[in-house]
Protein backbone atom coordinates (compact mmCIF):
# COMPACT_ATOMS: atom_id res chain seq x y z
CA UNK A 1 0.00 0.00 0.00
CA UNK A 2 1.42 3.46 -0.90
CA UNK A 3 1.99 5.26 2.29
CA UNK A 4 3.46 8.60 1.05
CA UNK A 5 0.75 11.74 2.31
CA UNK A 6 0.14 12.07 -1.45
CA UNK A 7 -1.43 9.08 -1.81
CA UNK A 8 -4.68 9.67 0.17
CA UNK A 9 -7.22 10.63 -2.50
CA UNK A 10 -9.29 13.97 -1.34
CA UNK A 11 -12.69 12.68 -1.19
CA UNK A 12 -15.89 13.96 0.38
CA UNK A 13 -15.14 11.80 3.32
CA UNK A 14 -12.17 13.91 4.30
CA UNK A 15 -13.70 17.14 3.68
CA UNK A 16 -16.51 16.01 6.12
CA UNK A 17 -14.02 14.59 8.49
CA UNK A 18 -12.04 17.97 8.45
CA UNK A 19 -15.31 20.42 8.84
CA UNK A 20 -16.34 18.31 12.36
CA UNK A 21 -12.95 18.54 13.27
CA UNK A 22 -13.24 22.37 12.75
CA UNK A 23 -17.14 22.75 13.95
CA UNK A 24 -15.82 20.80 16.99
CA UNK A 25 -12.69 22.82 17.56
CA UNK A 26 -14.62 26.10 17.34
CA UNK A 27 -17.46 25.36 19.86
CA UNK A 28 -14.71 23.78 22.35
CA UNK A 29 -13.74 27.05 23.77
CA UNK A 30 -17.72 27.81 24.35
CA UNK A 31 -18.16 24.46 26.13
CA UNK A 32 -15.10 25.31 28.58
CA UNK A 33 -16.35 28.74 29.55
CA UNK A 34 -18.60 27.22 31.24
CA UNK A 35 -16.37 24.97 33.22
CA UNK A 36 -15.01 27.69 35.03
CA UNK A 37 -11.15 27.68 36.43
CA UNK A 38 -11.02 24.13 35.04
CA UNK A 39 -12.33 25.41 32.00
CA UNK A 40 -9.41 28.21 31.39
CA UNK A 41 -6.77 26.23 32.07
CA UNK A 42 -7.95 23.70 29.21
CA UNK A 43 -8.43 26.60 26.80
CA UNK A 44 -5.18 27.44 27.48
CA UNK A 45 -3.91 23.90 26.83
CA UNK A 46 -6.38 23.94 23.99
CA UNK A 47 -4.36 26.68 22.65
CA UNK A 48 -1.22 25.56 23.40
CA UNK A 49 -2.21 22.51 21.27
CA UNK A 50 -3.11 24.49 17.88
CA UNK A 51 0.03 26.65 17.93
CA UNK A 52 2.29 23.84 17.96
CA UNK A 53 0.28 21.24 16.03
CA UNK A 54 1.38 24.38 13.46
CA UNK A 55 5.22 23.98 14.36
CA UNK A 56 5.09 20.24 14.45
CA UNK A 57 3.15 20.82 10.65
CA UNK A 58 6.00 23.13 9.31
CA UNK A 59 8.57 20.29 10.21
CA UNK A 60 7.35 17.61 8.79
CA UNK A 61 7.54 19.82 5.17
CA UNK A 62 11.21 19.38 5.62
CA UNK A 63 10.82 15.79 7.63
CA UNK A 64 8.00 13.21 5.79
CA UNK A 65 7.72 15.44 2.55
CA UNK A 66 10.97 16.12 1.83
CA UNK A 67 12.61 13.13 3.26
CA UNK A 68 15.46 15.55 5.32
CA UNK A 69 15.87 14.96 9.19
CA UNK A 70 16.27 18.40 10.31
CA UNK A 71 17.23 18.75 14.14
CA UNK A 72 17.50 22.72 14.47
CA UNK A 73 14.33 23.54 13.26
CA UNK A 74 13.30 24.96 16.73
CA UNK A 75 16.04 27.99 15.84
CA UNK A 76 12.81 29.28 13.80
CA UNK A 77 9.95 29.10 16.38
CA UNK A 78 13.27 30.64 18.41
CA UNK A 79 13.32 33.28 15.90
CA UNK A 80 10.05 33.82 15.49
CA UNK A 81 9.25 33.92 19.25
CA UNK A 82 12.01 36.81 19.84
CA UNK A 83 10.90 38.88 16.16
CA UNK A 84 7.15 39.40 18.01
CA UNK A 85 8.52 39.11 21.85
CA UNK A 86 11.07 42.53 20.42
CA UNK A 87 8.93 43.86 18.34
CA UNK A 88 5.71 44.22 21.15
CA UNK A 89 7.47 44.59 23.83
CA UNK A 90 11.16 47.35 22.98
CA UNK A 91 9.55 48.46 19.22
CA UNK A 92 5.66 49.01 20.87
CA UNK A 93 4.59 47.60 17.58
CA UNK A 94 1.01 46.29 17.33
CA UNK A 95 0.05 42.75 17.25
CA UNK A 96 -0.68 42.34 13.82
CA UNK A 97 1.94 43.88 11.96
CA UNK A 98 4.34 42.00 14.59
CA UNK A 99 2.70 38.27 13.84
CA UNK A 100 3.19 39.24 10.23
CA UNK A 101 6.69 39.47 10.69
CA UNK A 102 7.67 36.46 12.65
CA UNK A 103 7.41 33.97 9.90
CA UNK A 104 9.47 36.76 7.54
CA UNK A 105 11.89 37.00 10.01
CA UNK A 106 11.98 33.18 10.50
CA UNK A 107 12.04 32.02 6.57
CA UNK A 108 14.64 34.83 6.22
CA UNK A 109 16.82 33.14 8.82
CA UNK A 110 16.03 29.96 7.47
CA UNK A 111 16.91 30.89 4.06
CA UNK A 112 20.53 32.01 5.58
CA UNK A 113 20.76 28.64 7.27
CA UNK A 114 19.23 26.77 4.76
CA UNK A 115 21.51 27.63 2.30
CA UNK A 116 24.51 25.64 3.99
CA UNK A 117 22.27 23.18 5.25
CA UNK A 118 21.33 21.83 2.11
CA UNK A 119 24.68 21.04 0.46
CA UNK A 120 25.31 18.59 2.76
CA UNK A 121 22.77 15.08 2.57
CA UNK A 122 21.05 12.68 4.82
CA UNK A 123 23.87 12.84 8.44
CA UNK A 124 25.44 16.01 7.57
CA UNK A 125 22.57 17.96 6.75
CA UNK A 126 21.05 16.74 9.97
CA UNK A 127 24.15 17.88 12.17
CA UNK A 128 24.37 21.47 9.93
CA UNK A 129 20.65 21.52 10.88
CA UNK A 130 21.54 21.11 14.59
CA UNK A 131 25.07 23.29 15.07
CA UNK A 132 23.01 26.26 13.30
CA UNK A 133 20.65 26.12 15.50
CA UNK A 134 23.13 25.99 18.73
CA UNK A 135 24.44 28.32 17.16
CA UNK A 136 21.19 30.54 17.40
CA UNK A 137 20.79 29.38 20.63
CA UNK A 138 23.75 30.67 21.95
CA UNK A 139 24.04 34.15 20.46
CA UNK A 140 20.40 34.43 21.88
CA UNK A 141 21.74 33.69 25.26
CA UNK A 142 24.44 36.40 24.67
CA UNK A 143 23.05 39.12 23.52
CA UNK A 144 21.60 39.96 27.24
CA UNK A 145 21.31 43.59 26.03
CA UNK A 146 18.35 42.83 23.71
CA UNK A 147 16.93 39.45 24.69
CA UNK A 148 17.20 39.33 28.32
CA UNK A 149 19.64 36.14 27.80
CA UNK A 150 18.95 33.81 30.67
CA UNK A 151 15.86 35.36 31.84
CA UNK A 152 13.88 35.76 28.32
CA UNK A 153 11.87 38.68 27.50
CA UNK A 154 8.40 38.90 29.95
CA UNK A 155 5.56 40.97 29.69
CA UNK A 156 4.80 40.97 26.06
CA UNK A 157 1.74 43.17 25.55
CA UNK A 158 -1.56 41.61 24.61
CA UNK A 159 -4.07 43.87 23.35
CA UNK A 160 -7.42 44.31 25.03
CA UNK A 161 -9.39 42.77 22.51
CA UNK A 162 -7.43 39.22 22.85
CA UNK A 163 -9.34 37.48 25.44
CA UNK A 164 -8.40 33.97 26.10
CA UNK A 165 -11.18 32.76 23.84
CA UNK A 166 -10.90 35.05 21.26
CA UNK A 167 -6.61 34.53 21.04
CA UNK A 168 -7.72 30.93 21.14
CA UNK A 169 -10.11 31.61 17.64
CA UNK A 170 -7.03 33.65 16.35
CA UNK A 171 -4.52 30.67 16.60
CA UNK A 172 -7.35 28.24 15.23
CA UNK A 173 -8.29 30.71 12.39
CA UNK A 174 -4.10 31.07 11.38
CA UNK A 175 -2.98 27.45 11.91
CA UNK A 176 -6.23 26.07 9.99
CA UNK A 177 -5.42 28.83 7.39
CA UNK A 178 -1.72 27.37 7.22
CA UNK A 179 -2.88 23.89 7.06
CA UNK A 180 -5.01 24.68 4.14
CA UNK A 181 -1.79 26.50 2.50
CA UNK A 182 0.40 23.30 2.99
CA UNK A 183 -1.94 21.16 1.64
CA UNK A 184 -2.60 23.23 -1.52
CA UNK A 185 1.26 23.23 -1.62
CA UNK A 186 1.79 19.43 -1.36
CA UNK A 187 -0.50 18.96 -4.08
CA UNK A 188 0.91 21.29 -6.62
CA UNK A 189 3.87 21.27 -9.00
CA UNK A 190 5.91 22.66 -6.50
CA UNK A 191 4.74 19.29 -3.87
CA UNK A 192 5.61 16.99 -6.61
CA UNK A 193 8.59 18.72 -7.48
CA UNK A 194 9.69 18.31 -3.79
CA UNK A 195 8.29 14.48 -3.69
CA UNK A 196 11.02 14.28 -6.86
CA UNK A 197 13.67 15.13 -4.89
CA UNK A 198 12.88 12.73 -1.48
CA UNK A 199 12.51 9.81 -3.76
CA UNK A 200 15.41 9.67 -6.35
CA UNK A 201 17.55 13.21 -6.28
CA UNK A 202 20.18 12.18 -8.86
CA UNK A 203 17.02 11.45 -11.33
CA UNK A 204 15.55 14.84 -10.21
CA UNK A 205 18.97 16.28 -11.09
CA UNK A 206 18.97 14.60 -14.87
CA UNK A 207 15.20 15.70 -15.13
CA UNK A 208 17.00 19.16 -14.70
CA UNK A 209 15.72 20.04 -11.55
CA UNK A 210 18.11 22.31 -8.99
CA UNK A 211 17.71 20.05 -6.50
CA UNK A 212 19.34 21.39 -3.49
CA UNK A 213 17.59 25.09 -4.80
CA UNK A 214 14.17 23.46 -4.32
CA UNK A 215 15.30 22.08 -1.15
CA UNK A 216 16.15 25.05 0.06
CA UNK A 217 12.71 26.98 -0.87
CA UNK A 218 11.45 24.13 1.07
CA UNK A 219 13.41 24.53 4.05
CA UNK A 220 12.80 28.32 3.93
CA UNK A 221 8.94 27.67 3.68
CA UNK A 222 8.96 25.06 6.41
CA UNK A 223 10.53 27.99 8.65
CA UNK A 224 8.19 30.98 8.27
CA UNK A 225 5.40 28.07 8.99
CA UNK A 226 7.72 27.52 12.34
CA UNK A 227 8.25 31.51 12.69
CA UNK A 228 4.67 32.05 13.08
CA UNK A 229 3.67 29.68 15.70
CA UNK A 230 6.71 30.49 17.55
CA UNK A 231 5.61 34.44 17.43
CA UNK A 232 1.78 33.22 18.58
CA UNK A 233 3.07 30.57 21.41
CA UNK A 234 5.03 33.52 23.06
CA UNK A 235 1.84 36.03 23.03
CA UNK A 236 0.01 32.93 24.39
CA UNK A 237 2.59 32.87 27.20
CA UNK A 238 3.89 36.57 26.93
CA UNK A 239 7.07 36.12 27.06
CA UNK A 240 10.12 34.44 25.29
CA UNK A 241 13.13 32.68 26.60
CA UNK A 242 16.08 30.59 25.35
CA UNK A 243 14.62 27.17 25.85
CA UNK A 244 12.24 27.78 22.83
CA UNK A 245 15.45 27.87 20.76
CA UNK A 246 17.23 24.64 22.41
CA UNK A 247 17.24 21.87 19.83
CA UNK A 248 15.23 19.68 22.59
CA UNK A 249 12.83 21.58 21.25
CA UNK A 250 13.58 20.69 17.71
CA UNK A 251 12.88 17.42 18.93
CA UNK A 252 9.19 18.30 19.75
CA UNK A 253 7.86 18.01 16.65
CA UNK A 254 9.62 15.26 15.22
CA UNK A 255 8.38 12.95 17.97
CA UNK A 256 5.10 14.40 16.91
CA UNK A 257 5.65 13.38 13.70
CA UNK A 258 6.84 10.24 14.51
CA UNK A 259 3.69 9.48 16.49
CA UNK A 260 0.81 11.01 14.08
CA UNK A 261 2.22 9.62 11.20
CA UNK A 262 5.17 11.75 9.08
CA UNK A 263 3.55 10.43 5.82
CA UNK A 264 0.56 12.05 6.14
CA UNK A 265 -0.29 15.68 6.16
CA UNK A 266 -2.61 15.97 8.79
CA UNK A 267 -0.71 12.87 11.02
CA UNK A 268 2.20 15.40 13.13
CA UNK A 269 -0.40 17.66 14.13
CA UNK A 270 -2.62 14.55 15.57
CA UNK A 271 0.88 13.28 17.06
CA UNK A 272 1.43 16.67 18.88
CA UNK A 273 -1.94 16.96 20.46
CA UNK A 274 -2.03 13.62 21.60
CA UNK A 275 1.49 14.24 23.57
CA UNK A 276 0.79 17.25 24.61
CA UNK A 277 -2.37 16.01 25.89
CA UNK A 278 -0.68 12.63 27.30
CA UNK A 279 1.57 14.75 29.36
CA UNK A 280 -0.84 17.23 31.00
CA UNK A 281 -2.68 13.54 32.38
CA UNK A 282 -0.13 12.15 33.45
CA UNK A 283 0.72 15.10 35.30
CA UNK A 284 -2.94 15.22 36.53
CA UNK A 285 -2.26 12.43 37.63
CA UNK A 286 0.54 12.63 40.13
CA UNK A 287 2.86 15.42 39.39
CA UNK A 288 5.71 13.80 40.47
CA UNK A 289 4.89 11.61 37.17
CA UNK A 290 6.45 14.53 35.30
CA UNK A 291 9.86 13.75 36.56
CA UNK A 292 9.29 10.55 34.27
CA UNK A 293 7.69 12.19 31.06
CA UNK A 294 10.85 11.41 29.45
CA UNK A 295 10.69 8.00 30.25
CA UNK A 296 6.82 7.42 29.56
CA UNK A 297 7.64 9.07 26.59
CA UNK A 298 10.82 7.29 25.54
CA UNK A 299 8.57 4.08 25.83
CA UNK A 300 6.32 5.39 23.89
CA UNK A 301 8.40 6.22 20.90
CA UNK A 302 9.82 2.81 20.93
CA UNK A 303 6.05 1.13 20.67
CA UNK A 304 5.54 3.63 18.06
CA UNK A 305 8.38 2.73 15.49
CA UNK A 306 8.51 -0.65 16.36
CA UNK A 307 5.08 -1.50 15.91
CA UNK A 308 3.53 1.59 13.94
CA UNK A 309 5.84 3.19 11.86
CA UNK A 310 3.45 4.74 10.02
CA UNK A 311 1.71 6.49 12.98
CA UNK A 312 -1.66 7.21 14.21
CA UNK A 313 -3.00 7.92 10.59
CA UNK A 314 -0.99 4.62 9.31
CA UNK A 315 -2.95 2.67 11.65
CA UNK A 316 -6.20 4.21 11.15
CA UNK A 317 -5.40 4.05 7.39
CA UNK A 318 -5.02 -0.05 7.88
CA UNK A 319 -8.27 -0.05 9.63
CA UNK A 320 -9.86 1.20 6.91
CA UNK A 321 -8.44 -0.81 4.12
CA UNK A 322 -8.88 -3.60 6.48
CA UNK A 323 -12.70 -2.80 6.94
CA UNK A 324 -13.26 -2.20 2.87
CA UNK A 325 -11.62 -5.28 2.33
CA UNK A 326 -14.85 -8.00 3.53
CA UNK A 327 -17.30 -6.30 1.65
CA UNK B 1 26.52 14.86 -43.86
CA UNK B 2 24.39 16.22 -40.77
CA UNK B 3 26.00 19.18 -38.54
CA UNK B 4 27.88 17.92 -35.51
CA UNK B 5 25.59 18.11 -32.35
CA UNK B 6 27.62 17.00 -30.03
CA UNK B 7 31.87 17.40 -30.24
CA UNK B 8 33.73 16.15 -27.51
CA UNK B 9 37.43 16.98 -28.02
CA UNK B 10 40.55 15.52 -25.65
CA UNK B 11 38.27 14.61 -22.53
CA UNK B 12 40.68 13.77 -18.89
CA UNK B 13 38.84 12.54 -16.10
CA UNK B 14 40.03 10.97 -13.17
CA UNK B 15 39.13 10.14 -9.62
CA UNK B 16 42.26 10.27 -7.45
CA UNK B 17 45.48 8.85 -8.97
CA UNK B 18 43.22 6.76 -11.59
CA UNK B 19 42.82 7.99 -14.19
CA UNK B 20 39.41 7.31 -16.24
CA UNK B 21 39.23 9.31 -19.51
CA UNK B 22 42.60 9.89 -21.03
CA UNK B 23 42.51 12.26 -24.15
CA UNK B 24 38.64 10.95 -25.06
CA UNK B 25 37.49 12.83 -28.70
CA UNK B 26 34.87 12.23 -31.08
CA UNK B 27 31.98 13.99 -32.40
CA UNK B 28 28.39 12.90 -33.19
CA UNK B 29 26.39 13.93 -36.15
CA UNK B 30 22.92 15.16 -35.79
CA UNK B 31 20.76 12.53 -36.07
CA UNK B 32 22.57 9.54 -35.27
CA UNK B 33 21.97 6.63 -33.55
CA UNK B 34 25.39 5.28 -32.20
CA UNK B 35 26.72 2.66 -29.77
CA UNK B 36 29.68 3.02 -27.04
CA UNK B 37 31.29 -0.22 -26.49
CA UNK B 38 34.34 -1.16 -24.55
CA UNK B 39 35.40 -3.65 -21.47
CA UNK B 40 34.42 -3.20 -17.67
CA UNK B 41 35.97 0.31 -16.60
CA UNK B 42 36.79 1.24 -19.87
CA UNK B 43 35.08 4.59 -18.75
CA UNK B 44 31.97 5.03 -20.87
CA UNK B 45 29.56 5.43 -17.72
CA UNK B 46 32.20 8.39 -16.48
CA UNK B 47 32.06 9.74 -20.25
CA UNK B 48 28.12 9.72 -19.82
CA UNK B 49 28.60 11.61 -16.54
CA UNK B 50 30.79 13.89 -17.96
CA UNK B 51 28.91 14.64 -21.00
CA UNK B 52 25.55 15.45 -18.85
CA UNK B 53 27.11 17.43 -15.93
CA UNK B 54 27.33 15.09 -12.96
CA UNK B 55 31.43 15.25 -12.71
CA UNK B 56 33.28 18.22 -14.37
CA UNK B 57 35.75 16.92 -16.29
CA UNK B 58 39.57 17.87 -15.35
CA UNK B 59 40.32 18.94 -19.02
CA UNK B 60 38.92 19.48 -22.31
CA UNK B 61 35.85 20.76 -24.24
CA UNK B 62 32.17 19.65 -24.86
CA UNK B 63 30.89 21.48 -27.07
CA UNK B 64 26.89 21.00 -27.36
CA UNK B 65 25.24 22.31 -30.62
CA UNK B 66 28.32 24.99 -30.72
CA UNK B 67 28.09 25.70 -26.83
CA UNK B 68 30.70 24.77 -24.63
CA UNK B 69 28.94 23.11 -22.10
CA UNK B 70 32.25 21.51 -19.59
CA UNK B 71 31.48 22.23 -16.41
CA UNK B 72 28.23 22.99 -16.42
CA UNK B 73 25.69 21.48 -13.30
CA UNK B 74 22.91 19.26 -14.68
CA UNK B 75 20.36 21.35 -14.44
CA UNK B 76 21.97 23.86 -16.45
CA UNK B 77 22.76 21.21 -18.70
CA UNK B 78 19.53 19.03 -19.17
CA UNK B 79 17.22 22.12 -20.38
CA UNK B 80 19.62 22.87 -23.13
CA UNK B 81 18.61 19.32 -25.10
CA UNK B 82 20.38 16.41 -23.66
CA UNK B 83 18.81 13.65 -21.28
CA UNK B 84 20.01 10.43 -20.22
CA UNK B 85 18.35 7.27 -19.37
CA UNK B 86 20.17 5.31 -16.27
CA UNK B 87 21.76 1.93 -16.62
CA UNK B 88 20.70 1.13 -13.51
CA UNK B 89 16.62 2.06 -14.11
CA UNK B 90 15.87 5.54 -12.12
CA UNK B 91 12.57 6.31 -11.62
CA UNK B 92 10.29 7.75 -8.17
CA UNK B 93 9.65 4.56 -7.00
CA UNK B 94 6.80 5.41 -4.31
CA UNK B 95 5.46 7.67 -7.11
CA UNK B 96 2.25 6.03 -9.35
CA UNK B 97 3.98 5.89 -13.36
CA UNK B 98 0.94 8.36 -13.70
CA UNK B 99 2.96 11.22 -11.06
CA UNK B 100 6.05 10.37 -12.60
CA UNK B 101 5.34 11.47 -15.94
CA UNK B 102 3.92 14.21 -14.90
CA UNK B 103 6.94 15.24 -12.60
CA UNK B 104 8.93 15.18 -15.65
CA UNK B 105 6.69 17.38 -17.95
CA UNK B 106 6.07 19.82 -15.40
CA UNK B 107 9.62 19.95 -14.65
CA UNK B 108 10.50 20.27 -18.85
CA UNK B 109 8.41 23.13 -18.86
CA UNK B 110 9.64 25.18 -15.56
CA UNK B 111 6.28 24.30 -13.28
CA UNK B 112 7.83 23.80 -10.72
CA UNK B 113 7.46 26.62 -8.83
CA UNK B 114 3.80 26.91 -8.97
CA UNK B 115 2.90 26.48 -5.33
CA UNK B 116 -0.98 27.01 -6.37
CA UNK B 117 -2.55 25.17 -9.34
CA UNK B 118 -3.76 21.62 -7.82
CA UNK B 119 -2.34 19.02 -10.14
CA UNK B 120 -5.52 17.52 -10.80
CA UNK B 121 -5.39 21.04 -12.63
CA UNK B 122 -2.88 21.06 -15.66
CA UNK B 123 -5.02 20.31 -18.49
CA UNK B 124 -1.71 20.88 -21.44
CA UNK B 125 0.69 18.82 -19.24
CA UNK B 126 -2.02 16.02 -18.90
CA UNK B 127 -2.10 15.88 -22.95
CA UNK B 128 1.62 15.75 -22.59
CA UNK B 129 1.80 13.40 -20.33
CA UNK B 130 -0.68 11.03 -21.97
CA UNK B 131 0.81 11.02 -25.08
CA UNK B 132 4.23 10.26 -23.33
CA UNK B 133 2.80 7.08 -21.98
CA UNK B 134 1.63 5.56 -25.39
CA UNK B 135 4.57 6.03 -27.07
CA UNK B 136 6.15 3.93 -24.63
CA UNK B 137 3.34 1.74 -24.42
CA UNK B 138 2.66 2.12 -20.48
CA UNK B 139 -0.90 3.46 -20.88
CA UNK B 140 -2.43 0.92 -18.99
CA UNK B 141 -0.05 1.07 -16.38
CA UNK B 142 -0.61 4.52 -15.00
CA UNK B 143 -2.16 4.36 -12.04
CA UNK B 144 -0.29 1.70 -10.69
CA UNK B 145 3.03 2.70 -7.85
CA UNK B 146 5.92 2.79 -10.27
CA UNK B 147 8.31 0.77 -8.34
CA UNK B 148 5.85 -2.42 -8.59
CA UNK B 149 6.22 -2.35 -12.32
CA UNK B 150 8.15 -5.35 -14.14
CA UNK B 151 11.49 -4.23 -14.78
CA UNK B 152 11.27 -4.03 -18.51
CA UNK B 153 8.44 -1.66 -17.88
CA UNK B 154 10.22 0.10 -15.49
CA UNK B 155 12.98 0.81 -18.23
CA UNK B 156 10.14 2.36 -20.26
CA UNK B 157 9.35 4.48 -17.70
CA UNK B 158 13.07 5.75 -17.27
CA UNK B 159 12.95 6.53 -20.98
CA UNK B 160 9.68 8.21 -21.20
CA UNK B 161 10.87 10.51 -18.56
CA UNK B 162 14.10 11.37 -20.51
CA UNK B 163 11.71 11.80 -23.65
CA UNK B 164 9.54 14.02 -21.49
CA UNK B 165 12.39 17.08 -21.92
CA UNK B 166 12.26 16.84 -25.59
CA UNK B 167 15.92 15.98 -25.76
CA UNK B 168 17.49 16.44 -28.65
CA UNK B 169 20.42 14.01 -27.30
CA UNK B 170 19.31 11.33 -25.74
CA UNK B 171 22.10 9.27 -23.74
CA UNK B 172 21.60 5.54 -23.19
CA UNK B 173 23.16 3.40 -20.46
CA UNK B 174 23.18 0.22 -20.98
CA UNK B 175 19.17 0.50 -21.86
CA UNK B 176 19.10 -3.32 -21.60
CA UNK B 177 20.94 -4.34 -19.06
CA UNK B 178 19.57 -7.14 -16.53
CA UNK B 179 16.37 -7.84 -18.62
CA UNK B 180 15.26 -11.05 -20.07
CA UNK B 181 15.82 -11.50 -23.58
CA UNK B 182 12.19 -11.31 -24.33
CA UNK B 183 12.46 -7.62 -22.47
CA UNK B 184 15.70 -6.86 -24.50
CA UNK B 185 14.29 -7.34 -27.32
CA UNK B 186 11.10 -5.31 -26.97
CA UNK B 187 13.41 -2.49 -25.25
CA UNK B 188 15.05 -2.62 -28.18
CA UNK B 189 12.24 -2.58 -30.99
CA UNK B 190 11.38 0.50 -28.82
CA UNK B 191 14.60 2.48 -28.96
CA UNK B 192 14.75 1.73 -32.81
CA UNK B 193 10.60 3.09 -33.13
CA UNK B 194 11.50 5.85 -30.72
CA UNK B 195 14.22 7.05 -33.44
CA UNK B 196 12.86 6.55 -36.15
CA UNK B 197 9.95 8.66 -34.89
CA UNK B 198 11.18 11.27 -32.74
CA UNK B 199 14.57 12.35 -34.67
CA UNK B 200 16.35 12.59 -31.90
CA UNK B 201 20.13 11.65 -32.01
CA UNK B 202 21.05 8.35 -29.31
CA UNK B 203 24.13 7.39 -28.15
CA UNK B 204 24.23 4.19 -26.25
CA UNK B 205 26.36 2.02 -24.23
CA UNK B 206 25.92 -1.23 -24.73
CA UNK B 207 27.36 -5.06 -24.00
CA UNK B 208 25.13 -6.89 -26.30
CA UNK B 209 26.88 -6.95 -29.47
CA UNK B 210 23.69 -7.89 -31.40
CA UNK B 211 21.98 -5.10 -30.32
CA UNK B 212 24.74 -2.94 -31.17
CA UNK B 213 25.48 -4.15 -34.26
CA UNK B 214 21.88 -4.25 -35.23
CA UNK B 215 20.61 -0.90 -34.67
CA UNK B 216 23.74 1.80 -35.04
CA UNK B 217 24.77 3.82 -37.23
CA UNK B 218 28.22 3.73 -35.87
CA UNK B 219 30.31 2.40 -33.29
CA UNK B 220 32.84 3.51 -31.04
CA UNK B 221 35.15 1.84 -28.98
CA UNK B 222 36.38 3.17 -25.93
CA UNK B 223 39.22 0.97 -24.00
CA UNK B 224 40.96 2.07 -20.42
CA UNK B 225 39.69 5.73 -20.81
CA UNK B 226 40.80 6.27 -24.81
CA UNK B 227 38.99 5.81 -28.37
CA UNK B 228 40.58 3.23 -29.98
CA UNK B 229 38.58 2.82 -33.18
CA UNK B 230 35.11 4.38 -34.45
CA UNK B 231 33.56 2.90 -37.36
CA UNK B 232 30.52 1.08 -39.02
CA UNK B 233 29.09 -2.08 -37.84
CA UNK B 234 31.28 -3.67 -39.96
CA UNK B 235 34.38 -1.87 -39.95
CA UNK B 236 34.33 -2.23 -36.14
CA UNK B 237 33.50 -6.10 -36.49
CA UNK B 238 36.34 -6.57 -38.44
CA UNK B 239 39.12 -4.14 -36.92
CA UNK B 240 41.92 -6.62 -35.24
CA UNK B 241 42.28 -4.18 -32.39
CA UNK B 242 39.17 -3.95 -31.64
CA UNK B 243 38.83 -7.78 -31.66
CA UNK B 244 41.86 -8.34 -29.79
CA UNK B 245 41.22 -5.70 -26.79
CA UNK B 246 37.29 -6.64 -26.84
CA UNK B 247 35.62 -8.58 -29.05
CA UNK B 248 37.48 -11.78 -28.73
CA UNK B 249 38.97 -14.49 -31.32
CA UNK B 250 35.87 -16.77 -30.74
CA UNK B 251 32.82 -14.37 -31.05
Amino acid sequence: MPSALESYPSTHRSWLIAGTVMAVLTILPFVLGQLGRTGEYWLWVATEMVIMALFSLSLNLILGFGGMVSFGHAAFFGVGAYTVALLMKKGGVGFVPAMAAAPLVSALAAGVIGWFCVRRVGLYFSILTLAFGQLIFMITLQLYGYTGGDDGIHGIPRPVLLTPLSYYLVCLALVAGSYLLMRFLTKSPFGLTIRMTRENPERAKFLGINVKGYQLVNFIIAGGFAGLAGGLFTELNRFAQTEFLHWSKSAEPIFASLVGGMYSLIGPAIGSTVLIFLKIIIQQIHQGLVEIWGIILGVILLGVVLFMPEGIVGVYEKIRARRRRPQ
Amino acid sequence: MNRTILDVDNLHKSFGRSAILNGVSFSVPEGEISAIIGPNGAGKTTLFNVITGLYAPDKGRISFNGRNIAGLQPYQIVPLGIAKAFQITSIFPRLTVWENILAAVITHRKKNLDCVTPLSKLAPIHERAQELLESVGLSDFAHYQSGTLAHGNQKRLDIALSLALSPKLLLLDEPTAGMSPEERRDTVTLIKNLWERLNITMLFIEHDMDIVFGISQKVRVLCYGVLIAEGSPDEISHNPKVIEVYLGEGD
